[in-house]
């Protein structure tokens, strides 16, 4: 499949999902109901549902998966490692707490824009020690178990934040972004977190073709003229602020950044460059649909998307894992 | 012309070998093997005279340019470097490989310009890997992926050229076939600087010997001038024997000294 046909699948699937996402629901709308309402006519009703629920929700599931997509095509091509991933390696545990730091403070409250602050020096803080870790050492092994590390101790200094918890509404704020969720995001929780995360996607895409000279090795590399202090530092700062925006949107979701980059690869002839907008589409669409398929379950409270996402995830991150022990070792 | 001067070059560092005072040339038209004991300080030597390393004292200049002040880019036009280890993170086509020569010139491999692929495609004749060129590197034997290597450190077309142990485990079929191409390479204007740890190998094909040993140059000279069986223990610890006949010299190592 050709670089061009492969865009075009995408960019209608996410068009697709997204207006399934609209019509589809507790309470499912026809098609053309859905049209006219898109357009701002018909039922006042229709258009609340819309335009003030079902779009922006649809929308956050889509920004939030691109922006983790992309990390994760991004963070496996630094550290050349298709095990990478914003989740697993601790950046989304680290963002959640920064997200519930800002909670437990009452920051968020105060000012709209300490969440996605407090969210993105978690995951910058969590990146730049990832990223130091990979030059210190070669071992892909040590730097999971770094990420397993970062993970663990974000986890537990959130439980610590939830103990102390003030009252049970912050208490269940901070669930909500520790399990990772969409529901209820309006326009304006997109359009806070929208520059951080476009400025971060925006660096990633500066550094694709350093990550594409990177396959051969960080040797090699600067023989061939890459600036690796300079990429670091790009990655580093791009990763944190798409996953950081993206966790002060719908908190920790994980293993689509595993997952995107994954199925992408092979399409694209292996190329990390080649691979980052790919990712980010389908990052965004497989949330899109994992968000439908949350609204439409039939469960008395609606399940989490962060929680559906890790148990399809978490399975698909150990068969890559064992897949590749059979392939490189 | 452009030459890589390194002039009293030394390194004292703790996670690399010593490097002591190393002053070399390396110009066009010249193919120079580097010669040395294991530890020796061969690789720290070319990774300090391309600026990868910083020395102690000393500097290294590649076209009248100091490699520490040189953009890396900038370096990489002027000289290309195959290093001794080259992991490959995906299984990309060696196509591809070879395209990633280009990216001092500034082409994604995804995207590259007429003389780019122009380039590309040379690189990949003068190795002999047209028929191989949209395979997967992944699928390669030990000999083919150094041959890939190869034409993507010659694909970058520089004046200059740097390899750390091109055919360290190749077959002497596929060794002679590699140091063919990086004559050829010579022979058309570039010039060379080779680790080899094959002595007959390396007496055959370069122009000049360059023996290194404890951090330091022992001696710098053609082959003929050189080579020796008080050299060879001197530097390796060996009794030798070196036989001359009109197909080259010869090197016999009747055991440690």
């Amino acid at each position: 499949m050709n670089a061009r046909l492969l865009m075009t699948t995408l960019t209608a699937a996410v068009l697709v999902a997204l207006f399934a996402a609209c019509f589809l629901g507790s309470t499912p709308l026809p098609v053309m109901r859905v049209l006219t309402a898109l357009s701002g006519g018909g039922q006042p009703g229709d258009v609340i549902v819309v335009w003030e629920i079902r779009l922006p929700r649809a929308l956050a599931a889509f920004i939030v998966g691109g922006a983790l997509g992309a990390s994760g095509a991004a963070l496996q091509g630094l550290l050349r490692n298709p095990l990478a991933e914003p989740g697993v390696l601790g950046v989304s545990a680290c963002a959640a707490l920064g997200a519930t730091f800002a909670l437990y403070y009452g920051f968020a409250g105060s000012w709209a824009y300490a969440m996605p602050i407090a969210a993105i020096l978690g995951a910058l803080g969590a990146t730049a020690l990832i990223a130091f870790a990979a030059i210190r050492t070669q071992s892909v092994v040590t730097l999971i178990l770094v990420g397993v590390g970062l993970s663990s101790f974000a986890g537990a200094a959130m439980a610590l934040l939830m103990n102390l918890a003030p009252n049970p509404f912050t208490l269940s704020d901070m669930v909500n972004w520790m399990l990772g969720s969409v529901a209820n995001r309006s326009f304006n929780d997109i359009a806070i977190a929208a520059p951080f995360l476009l400025t971060g996607l925006v660096l990633l895409f500066i550094t694709r073709r350093g990550l594409t000279a990177l396959t051969l090795g960080e040797e090699a590399a600067s023989g061939l003229g890459l600036n690796l202090r300079r990429m670091r530092i790009l990655v580093v700062l791009g990763a944190g602020l798409a996953t950081g925006a993206a966790v002060s949107i719908a908190g920790a979701i994980g293993f689509v950044g595993i997952i995107a980059p994954h199925i992408i690869r092979p399409f694209v002839g292996f190329d990390p460059a080649r691979s980052l907008l790919p990712s980010a589409l389908l990052g965004g669409f497989i949330l899109v649909v994992a968000d439908i398929g949350v609204r439409l379950m039939p469960t008395s409270s609606e399940l989490k998307l962060g929680v559906v996402a890790a148990l399809v995830g978490a399975p698909a991150f150990v068969w890559i894992a064992m897949q590749r022990r059979a392939v490189h070792d | 012309m452009i030459e890589l001067i390194t002039t009293h070059l030394s390194i004292d560092a703790a996670n690399a070998p010593t490097l002591r005072s190393v002053s070399l040339i390396l110009r066009s038209g010249e193919l120079i093997a580097l010669l040395g004991p294991n530890g020796a300080g061969k690789t720290t030597l070319l990774r300090t005279a391309l600026g990868l390393l910083q020395p102690t004292s000393g500097t290294s200049t590649i076209g009248g340019k100091d490699v520490m002040t040189l953009e890396p880019i900038e370096r990489a036009r002027r000289i290309s470097y195959l290093p001794q280890i080259r992991p490959l993170a995906w299984p990309i086509t060696v196509h591809d490989v070879v395209a990633l020569g280009r990216y001092s010139h500034g082409a994604s491999i995804g995207r590259l310009g007429v003389e780019d692929q122009a380039a590309v495609t040379r690189a990949i004749d003068a190795c002999d890997l047209t028929r191989l060129s949209s395979r997967r590197t992944d699928t390669l034997s030990g000999g083919e992926l150094a041959r890939v290597h190869c034409a993507r450190a010659i694909a970058a077309e520089a004046p200059l050229l740097i390899a750390d142990e091109p055919v360290a485990s190749l077959d002497p079929r596929h060794q002679h076939r590699v140091m063919t191409f990086i004559r050829n390479y010579v022979d058309a204007g570039g010039g060379a600087l080779v680790v080899l740890h094959d002595i007959p190998l390396a007496s055959k094909f370069a122009d000049r010997l360059v023996w290194m040993k404890d951090g330091a140059v022992v001696a710098d000279g053609a082959p003929h001038d050189t080579l020796t069986p008080e050299r060879m223990k001197e530097i390796y610890g060996v009794l030798a024997r070196i036989s001359t006949d009109e197909r080259g010299m010869n090197v016999t190592i009747d055991g440690p000294a």
